[in-house]
């Protein structure tokens, strides 16, 4: 077994996290953004797969969760990515300052 | 698992999943392959295969509990009452849908329908599902569909935006849902529901500031579901962005199944505790509280300025979800009761209103409130169905609005501990919203029309119309009909 304790783990993600909440709320270029949040959603399969090896009841669920994470964000960029395809082709453009003609 | 074990599993449960599911696979399969001649019956069709899942749903009503599934699949009478306002409340929509014979934005028909169905199977699975898994999976399948509805309009400027603002927030609210999912997995080390309330009944010891973190970090993700603080930003611009039909969706049947999923989340896994001892949930109240709060001031007093009809109801929706969150602060008997009851009241009232706008968007071109202007001289049945919707949302006496705010209010004051700032929060914000209420009510009646001509209301729009206004009546006058079915 490896001596890397869980908490480490747990830090890592979190810090992945934290980088990509960042990301996803300051960044001009909506496929940065959409990336950010990839990056988010992993960080939450390294939470599940440490918890599924070391947690204090270890068992598989966890990586059968990530799986379908890993699923489930794919299919959710691919949606993002079309979305922005159509914008791309109105406006020219895939910057997030110029998304503002919706406004009060 | 072989043969035997699969079959013994009462899948006669499933049957309005089951319908909704083959009818979208069907639907799908049409849209593809078959003739024009068939294809324009697609929607027609969809509500046939609503209205028979809502059959299948009703002959289930006072069935005991079944699990299925190794307790992945749950039904008992939470899942049932939530499901029924999901049917009801899609079918209205998709009379909204059928009311409008040729679309020229939305060329693909065809793919609106099934997507909607596809997004109200994901609900109903978050209705009755007992896994984090299913929860999750089936709050993906509404999500999903929800951004390909609202970018459906794929010419449309405001819709681009529009789905793009939705899927960033949404992709952001995903990422904190299911953070705060792997943490409550971390502590109680299973997935199940039913196993995580027992593993949080027990003293939590070390483990406690992560199940408050996790606590914290789900609720603001699901938080964008029921369009609550701090996840209410996209509301305005998404339902500006959507094609009418969408948003009505949106802040009805999603919005539902996100108080689906915060109920059974929050009320089973973090509402157990040994007797005596204070739960994580009742440590948190404050927390949930303050949210409660913030949404019905934010929603009701920025609702004020608002000139797109579109936008002003997404505002007053943002507030609605605040009043729908003092029965889940104020734990008690009744809450299940109070937040079914308001929801079911609440689909009347903004399908209604909603199908008000769609008619007169269509024949004024304009969502501006300006269109509401001169309304009674120019079509009094619209000028009186839309009093009615507003009198409700407003919650004036005789609707199923006031019965609803009335039962919160009451179940808020009787709780153990009163809740008297949420109650009297909820009142200031109330007495505001009839500023903005009242103020179309003006537009309507006083106002000279900036318009010509008269509006008519044909037979297919009449429909949703007339459904919506028997149900904001019938709940107003007789809310016991409702109550009684509900117990």
């Amino acid at each position: 077994m490896s001596s890397v304790p869980l908490q480490a783990y747990l830090i890592v993600a979190l810090i992945l996290f934290c980088i990509g909440l960042f990301g996803a709320l300051t960044k001009r270029n909506t496929i940065i953004v959409l990336i950010c949040i990839e990056l988010m959603l992993n960080a939450v399969n390294l939470n599940l797969v440490a918890f599924s090896k070391f947690g204090a009841s270890a068992n598989i669920t966890g990586q059968v969760f990530s799986l379908f994470t890993i699923t489930i964000a794919a299919a959710e960029v691919a949606v993002g990515m079309a979305i922005l395809i159509a914008f791309y082709r109105n406006k020219r453009t895939v910057n997030i300052d110029e998304m503002n003609t919706l406004k009060e | 698992m072989d043969l035997k074990t699969l079959l013994s599993f009462e899948w006669g449960m499933m049957a309005p999943e089951f319908t909704i599911l083959i009818v979208a696979v069907i639907l799908s399969l049409i849209d593809l392959f078959g003739k024009d001649s068939i294809k324009k019956y697609i929607p027609s069709f969809a509500v046939a295969g609503i209205g028979l899942a809502l059959i299948f749903l009703l002959f289930q009503y006072g069935h005991e509990e079944v699990s299925i599934l190794y307790d992945t699949y749950i039904f008992d009478s939470f899942a049932f009452s939530f499901k029924f306002i999901l049917l009801i409340g899609t079918l209205l929509i998709f009379f909204m849908v059928l009311s409008k014979q040729k679309d020229e934005e939305i060329t693909d028909r065809g793919e609106y329908v099934y997507l909607l169905l596809s997004a109200l199977l994901g609900t109903m699975m978050m209705a009755s599902s007992g896994d984090l898994i299913t929860l999750f999976v089936g709050l993906e399948l509404l999500s999903l569909s929800s951004y390909i509805m609202v970018a459906m309009r794929k010419r449309n400027k405001r819709a681009n935006e529009g789905a793009m603002k939705y899927i960033i927030n949404g992709g952001i609210a995903t990422a904190f849902t299911l953070f705060g999912m792997s943490y409550i997995y971390g502590i109680s080390g299973t997935t199940k529901l039913v196993d995580i309330s027992r593993e949080m009944s027990s003293a939590l010891g070390t483990t406690e500031p992560i199940a408050t973190v996790g606590f914290i970090i789900l609720f603001v993700g699901l938080a964008f579901k029921i369009s609550s603080v701090p996840f209410h930003m996209w509301t305005p611009d998404v339902y500006e962005g959507a094609a009418t039909p969408v948003s009505a969706f949106l802040s009805v049947v999603s919005k539902a199944a996100g108080f689906v999923i915060i109920i059974r989340l929050f009320v089973t896994i973090f509402n157990t505790g040994v007797e005596g001892n204070e739960t994580l949930y009742s440590s948190m109240i404050g927390f949930v509280a303050i949210l409660a709060i913030l949404s019905m001031l934010i929603g009701n007093i920025i609702a004020l300025r608002q000139r797109n009809m579109k936008r002003l109801i997404a505002y007053s929706s943002i507030g609605h979800a605040g009043y729908i969150l003092i029965p889940i602060v104020s734990l008690s008997a009744m809450t299940l009761e109070n937040v079914w009851f308001y929801l079911l009241a609440y689909s009347f009232m903004t399908i209604g209103a909603f199908m008000v706008i769609y008619i007169l968007e269509q024949s004024e071109k304009s969502e501006d409130i300006s269109i509401f202007t001169g309304l009674f001289q120019r079509s009094p049945v619209l000028a009186i169905s839309m009093t009615i919707f507003l009198l409700s949302l407003a919650g004036i006496p005789g609707t199923a609005g006031f019965i609803g705010k009335f039962n919160i209010f009451v179940g808020a004051i009787s709780a153990d501990p009163a809740q008297y700032i949420l109650v009297g929060v909820m009142a200031v914000a109330t007495v505001i919203s009839y500023l903005y209420y009242f103020n179309i009510l003006i537009q309507m009646f006083i106002r000279q029309p900036e318009f010509e001509g008269r509006r008519t209301v044909n037979k297919m729009q009449a429909v949703p119309l007339i459904a919506c206004i028997t149900g904001t009546i019938v709940l107003g006058i007789f809310p016991f009909i409702a109550l009684n079915f509900f117990s």
